[in-house]
């Protein structure tokens, strides 16, 4: 489904904290319904974009266009106005609530007077729904996030990105911490998102995972985007290369 | 050392764990039966209907503030200003109903007023001022204290208009009427809890501050609200312990027996809660409220010297540290 129309467009993004220059003028495409990796290496200032555009921090300069449009991203919950949902480095899961509840936790379906009683059943109901639409292996959405593997918790936060009526998930690092199996289970589990024309961005170590399911590949280094690849156009020889400062013609 | 198992006796670990947790929540109800049960051959007079009201009379003054309390701690504050909410509170409805003469009603509008007032004043100093609770509420506490001293002059107001004690401790069905609103308080702190929004958001505001903030829960928010419940289920323990004792009971908490900041914070301690919020049920808080009470009175009865009433006490306070902190390692 890698297509190439953008979905957003970060236009000279800036973002300091004091002295550290952690985000550097970053004009940044991200295509529809694609997976678009972003790699570099530790501190190139990849989790401060994507929260830039997650809304968790402000920048200090630039902006942003979403389908087409200028606007800016207030905050987390401007970003899901947006249709932009982040799974963070460390998911963001309330670890004493349970499954449905995590995936609800800030979107909870409501009903009664004034809205302001939970509807429990519409929400185990679509729990069910989504985490079935993404083939997740979660026995009992009654269980403490706690008591989950790291692939179910990441299927997990994911599903609450979807919830959120996510359409653009960003990842990040979402297999830093997972064993082998787990790991294909994440790989999958994005494969699934973009068949169902979801905008992914993954941020990953990971030279050959990022190969094996990237449609595009965009390198950070000290701040500063060095460009965008095709998948079928780069090399990992000039992915590396770039990702150790080789600015490529 | 868990590092050492392999994940499959992880996961044994993880189900052993679980019901080593289940037990540690609900042994309190066993532990309050049974407690009942000794108590019924070993105090004299325990097992009487006069006695068995007694119980529940005390029991509803420590449960009310005991429910509003847990909100709080549920949202991840520990509200230690009780005591100051409790004074401001009881000089208030003293003054008012006493010395100004205001009808029932608007005294007690007043004083639940007074109690949203400190509140909100918490919450200014918890949010705006970004300080932990537990320090933020000590501080606060001693400025509501100063408050309540400076409006009494430092007196023992005593009530002697009839009206305040007749009506707040009417019978309904043959249960005084502060037995029935201390149901009512964990009633809809249950409803509130697990059937709300903001129910929801109080736990994952405890449970992990930083998490919910990302998932857009209004935090700040949340813990406002919940700082204002703490205070205003302490306001409305004041009017009815004032009632009872019919003057204002500053000085005199004694007065109420168990109604405290540490009888609080032992019946949530036991009542399974986390101290770092997030974890717990409402409805074991009321059960851990009966068990405090019920082991008071059957010692006075039994007439165990009070110093050794209150050393017994202090020891389920430290019993219920264990517990907690030994839960929080298990999690
Ligand atoms: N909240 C913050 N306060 C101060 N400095 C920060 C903050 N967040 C990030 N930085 C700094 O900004 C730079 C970029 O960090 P960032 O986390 O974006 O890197 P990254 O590419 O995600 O690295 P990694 O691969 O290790 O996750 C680093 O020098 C980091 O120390
Ligand atoms: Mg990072």
């Amino acid at each position: 489904m890698a297509s190439d129309e953008v979905i957003l467009e970060t236009i000279d993004l800036d973002k300091s904290f004091g002295a550290v220059h952690a985000v550097r003028t970053v004009s940044w495409k991200v295509y529809a319904g694609s997976v678009n990796a972003l790699v570099g290496d530790n501190g190139a200032g990849k989790s401060t974009l994507i929260k830039l555009i997650s809304g968790a921090l402000q920048p200090n300069g630039g902006g942003f266009r979403v389908r087409g449009q200028e606007t800016r991203i207030g905050g987390p919950a401007g970003a899901f106005g947006l249709g932009i949902a982040a799974v963070y480095q460390d998911l963001a899961l309330v670890e004493n609530r349970d499954v449905v509840m995590n995936m609800f936790l800030g979107s909870e379906l409501t009903r009664g007077p004034g809205q302001i009683f939970l509807d429990h059943k519409g929400m185990l109901r679509q729990a069910h729904q989504v985490l079935d639409d993404i083939h997740a292996r979660i026995p009992n959405v009654r269980e403490m996030v706690r008591n989950l593997s790291g692939g179910q918790r990441q299927a997990v936060a994911v599903g609450r990105a979807l919830i959120r009526g996510g359409e653009i998930i960003i990842m990040d690092e979402p297999t830093a911490a997972l064993g082998v199996e787990q790991t294909q289970e994440v790989l999958q589990l994005i494969d699934t998102l973009r068949s169902q024309g979801k905008t992914i961005i993954l941020i990953s170590h990971n030279i050959q995972q990022v190969f094996e399911i990237a449609d595009f590949i965009s390198v950070m280094f000290h701040g500063e985007l060095l460009g965008t690849r095709p998948r079928e156009k780069a090399t990992e020889a000039e992915v590396v290369a770039m990702i150790m400062g080789k600015r490529s013609p | 050392m868990l590092g050492r198992l392999t994940q499959g006796e992880l996961k044994i670990a993880g189900r052993r764990r679980e019901q080593l947790l289940f037990l540690m929540d609900n042994g309190i109800y066993v532990v309050t039966v049974l407690l009942f049960i000794v108590f019924v051959f070993l105090a004299p007079y325990f097992f009487t209907p006069r006695n068995l009201v007694n119980i529940l009379i005390s029991a509803s003054l420590a449960g009310i503030v005991t429910a509003g309390y847990t909100v709080a701690i549920l949202a991840g504050q520990i509200d230690t200003s009780t005591q100051g909410v409790l004074a401001v509170a009881t000089v208030t409805t003293a003054l008012l109903f006493e010395e100004l003469g205001f009808s029932l009603p608007m005294t007690v509008i007043f004083a639940l007023l007074a109690g949203i007032a400190a509140g909100l004043f918490n919450g200014v100093i918890v949010v705006n001022g970004k300080i932990v609770a537990f320090v933020a509420t000590l501080a606060t506490q001693g400025v509501m204290l100063a408050i309540a001293l400076f409006l009494s002059g430092g007196q023992t107001i005593t009530i002697a208009r009839e009206g305040l004690q007749e009506a707040v401790f009417i019978r309904v069905f043959g249960i005084p009427s502060s037995v029935w609103i201390m149901f009512f308080c964990y009633i809809v702190g249950y409803v509130l809890l697990t059937q709300t929004k903001l129910g929801a958001h109080i736990y994952a505001t405890g449970a992990d501050y930083r998490a919910s903030l990302l998932s857009g829960v209004p935090v700040d928010r949340v813990i406002r609200i919940a700082l204002v419940i703490s205070a205003l289920t302490a306001a409305l323990t004041a009017v009815l312990v004032t009632a009872r004792a019919k003057q204002s009971a500053m000085f005199g908490l004694a007065i109420a027996g168990s109604v405290d900041f540490v009888t609080a914070l032992t019946a949530v301690l036991l009542g399974g809660f986390s101290l770092f919020g997030g974890v717990g049920r409402i409805e074991r808080n009321l059960v851990a409220v009966l068990f405090l009470t019920i082991l008071g009175n059957g010692l006075q009865l039994m007439n165990v010297p009070t110093g050794i009433i209150l050393i017994v006490r202090g020891f389920a306070l430290v019993l219920a540290v264990i517990l907690s902190v030994l839960r929080a390692r298990m999690t």
